[in-house]
């Protein structure tokens, strides 16, 4: 009996909670957008969806920054288990979208009216496949991209009397060699040319691997038909030259991101970001400092365009949403043309669409932000991430092989890169 | 009637999760996807898996590390902490100090210190024309280092633990040795070491099960590198579960784990019973 009494409260309080979780679900009659949670974007899904509600009181669009949490990637996750999605989400790490796709929790935005004219209207064809899913469909918008550059230090590279910024692999080490010094005589580097993280986690090749592969490779994917598709001269290239700049100790092996920032200080003369770096170096820049972006350093017989990782995040329309037509109609207005602009101008990151740099539309905001004009050029030539619902391990692979091969020279290059690929293909095995 | 709020815990927060993790191992999932049944292949991985062993090495490299000197340190630190000496309050309160500051706190504090080129400790070390050591990116030095800093971070506590054990010690021992002549290590090794043992057992359980949970200080301070020397099991764990959502796979590593640890508590609890 007192079993059986037991009993019933787990399952009562099982239905409860179930009753709790819909319930909440049910009484949503409005389109919910969660925008990322940094200011500027917050401020750019206001104003978006106050325009939007003042023209469509039918379709009322409610916009709330994603919750708080250590990332929102993980936010997501967990509202994709919970069943507590929103309609639309704004922030969608490109190479996340497979594994939810695959999960069946997206919209195929293909399906929707007037979406593949929109599309390729805004994109070029190689955009449009790129953000293809293994399945055809298409279940994500490109929206905004953060392409990765070489950004230096103008007085400091005008003192080693080059010609200009270091382009190629073998000008990079001219100029590290003659950057590198030993201020106090004690044995030991004082000042390095550049720094990328040394840790192993698999994002913080987006800063240096990844982009230094695309623009060796001209964009090349790294996996391909569930292959690794990297085990080639370029990605040995780009090991074999990165091993040699912490091997002559041109970038430090200590953590160096724990202190003061160590571009703005003069420690290194370059780094590999994006532009939210110019914000931050206006705002904490000494006097007198001067900085610009170039293209990432490339083999020295690279002939073409100079390709790099554009860090894209998508839009998506979880399969939660009631009327994903009508959520399509809004979004169609927060990345038109006025939308684009908006973006811009109040978050300095740049929309995924063509001829950005040429569009009269930009132009003026480029003439006032001159800086963000040389990004807007490298935009033509970003690649965002393969498809593949494992594309973290995959990082994390080439990770592993990075630092045993480039961080500690305990692999030659070839080797690195062939160890990495025989473990992407036993990941696509499994 | 009476026991059910405790059956109802106990179903939804023990036995459900411990079962669920079980059917776990034989399935492959990501949490957004449906389960897929995949048999004995989380295991046969598991075996096959040679960074999963690395990090059990390295566990016990550190706990090998650590428990010696935490016992020592604490030790040491009890016995003179148990002399009046002066200002004797103050100095127990110091020593306490560190275990109930966070853990994240004093492990980003450490990450300072351990610093190679602009460090306190390399600092220090130059300045008296000594090499600069790679604490915390050396491979063979790594995990040394975070074992030196989890014992200044817990020792407090299992000073605490000594000084109650050398508390117990009756003083009549020591006043018979003094009249048989007894050096004070004389008296330190035939009196106070025999009289404290339970309480060095202690220490040595507690030492262990904190050891083998090590996350916090490899996690924020090296994230398990240079080349996976610092990477415990339960970090290695964790990246399986919630880095990449091999959740059947992570649960796997789990149970084997857990079967690891309830091995060493036995044999440990074996010891013990032998002594007594």
């Amino acid at each position: 009996m007192t079993n059986s009494l037991n009993m019933i409260i787990v399952v009562l309080l099982t239905y409860l909670l179930n009753c709790c979780s819909s319930s909440n679900k049910d009484s949503r009659d409005e389109i919910l957008y969660w925008c990322s949670n940094n200011n500027d974007e917050i401020k750019f899904a206001k104003l978006s969806t106050d325009e939007w509600n003042k023209n469509n009181p039918n379709d009322q669009v409610k916009y709330q920054a994603v919750p708080e949490g250590r990332s929102s990637e993980e936010i997501i996750l967990a509202a994709v288990v919970g069943n507590t999605t929103p309609d639309i989400y704004s922030n969608m790490w490109q190479g996340d979208v497979e594994a939810y796709a695959q999960a069946g929790v997206l919209v195929a935005l293909d399906s929707l009216n007037g979406f593949l004219d929109f599309l390729y209207e805004r994109c070029d064809s190689s955009v449009v496949e790129e953000i293809k899913s293994l399945d055809g469909h298409i279940y994500q918008i490109p929206w905004k991209i953060n392409p990765i550059m070489l950004i230096y230090n103008v007085n400091l590279i005008n003192e080693l009397e080059l010609n200009g910024p270091p382009k190629t692999y073998s000008e990079v080490f001219n100029a590290s060699q003659k950057f590198q010094k030993d201020f106090d005589n004690d044995g030991y580097v004082d000042r390095w040319f550049g720094y990328s993280e040394v840790e192993v986690t698999w994002w913080q090749r987006f800063f240096d691997f990844y982009p230094l592969y695309l623009a060796a490779s001209g964009g090349a994917p790294l996996v391909k038909n569930n292959r690794a598709a990297f085990n080639n001269k370029y990605a040995i290239e780009v090991f074999s030259f990165l091993q040699e700049m912490y091997n002559k100790n041109y970038f430090s092996k200590e953590k160096l991101s724990a202190r003061q920032d160590v571009f703005l200080a003069g420690v290194t003369a370059t780094r590999f970001v994006g532009p939210w770096e110019i914000a931050h170096a206006e705002k904490f820049k000494p006097k007198g400092f001067e900085y610009e972006y170039n293209f990432m350093p490339v083999p020295d017989d690279h002939i073409g365009p100079v390709y790099t990782y554009g860090d894209p995040k998508n839009i998506v329309i979880f399969k939660t949403c009631k009327d994903p037509q009508a959520a399509w109609n809004y979004v169609k207005t927060m990345i038109s043309d006025e939308g684009d602009l908006k973006l811009l101008s109040l978050t300095n990151q740049l929309p995924r669409r063509k001829k950005l740099n040429t569009n009269p539309f930009f132009s003026d905001y480029f003439l006032k932000n001159p800086k963000m004009k040389i990004f807007a050029d490298q935009s033509e030539y970003v690649k965002g991430t393969d498809a593949s619902p494992v594309l973290k391990e995959i990082f994390d692979l080439i990770s592993q092989q990075y630092e045993a091969c480039v961080v500690y020279g305990m692999k030659t290059p070839e080797q690195a890169i062939n160890d990495a690929a025989d473990a992407v293909n036993l990941l696509f095995l499994e | 009637m009476l026991v059910s709020p405790y059956l109802v815990h106990f179903f939804l927060f023990v036995a459900f999760p411990v079962a669920f993790s079980i059917v776990l191992t034989f399935h492959k999932w990501n949490i957004i996807s449906p389960m897929e049944y995949t048999g004995l292949n989380n295991y046969i991985r598991l075996f096959n898996d040679k960074t999963f062993f690395k990090s059990i090495g390295n566990t016990l490299i550190f706990l090998v590390i650590h428990i010696p000197l935490q016992i020592i340190v604490a030790l040491f630190l009890a016995e003179i902490l148990n002399q009046k000496i002066k200002l004797r309050g103050a100095f127990r309160g110091a020593f306490f100090l560190p275990v109930i500051v966070s853990g994240v706190v004093v492990t980003i504090l450490w990450q300072q210190l351990y610093g190679y080129d602009t460090g306190l400790l390399n600092r220090l070390l130059t300045g008296i024309g000594i090499a600069k050591v790679g604490w915390l990116t050396d491979p063979n030095i790594a995990m040394s280092s975070i074992a030196l800093m989890a014992t200044w971070k817990n020792v407090g506590l299992y000073i605490i633990l000594f000084l109650v054990g050398l508390q117990t010690v009756p003083t009549q021992y020591y006043e018979a040795a003094d009249l048989e002549g007894a050096t004070h290590m004389q008296k330190f090794f035939k009196i106070t070491l025999p009289m404290i043992n339970p309480t060095i057992f202690m220490v040595v359980i507690l030492s262990t099960i904190g050891g083998f949970s090590l996350f916090i200080e490899p996690y924020i301070m090296t994230g398990g590198g240079p080349l996976n020397s610092t990477v415990s099991a339960v970090l290695y764990i964790y990246k399986q579960g919630f880095f990449y959502y091999h959740m059947g796979y992570a649960a796997t590593l789990g149970l084997f784990f857990a079967f690891i640890i309830l091995a060493v508590v036995v044999i440990q609890k074996k010891f013990i019973e032998k002594d007594h």
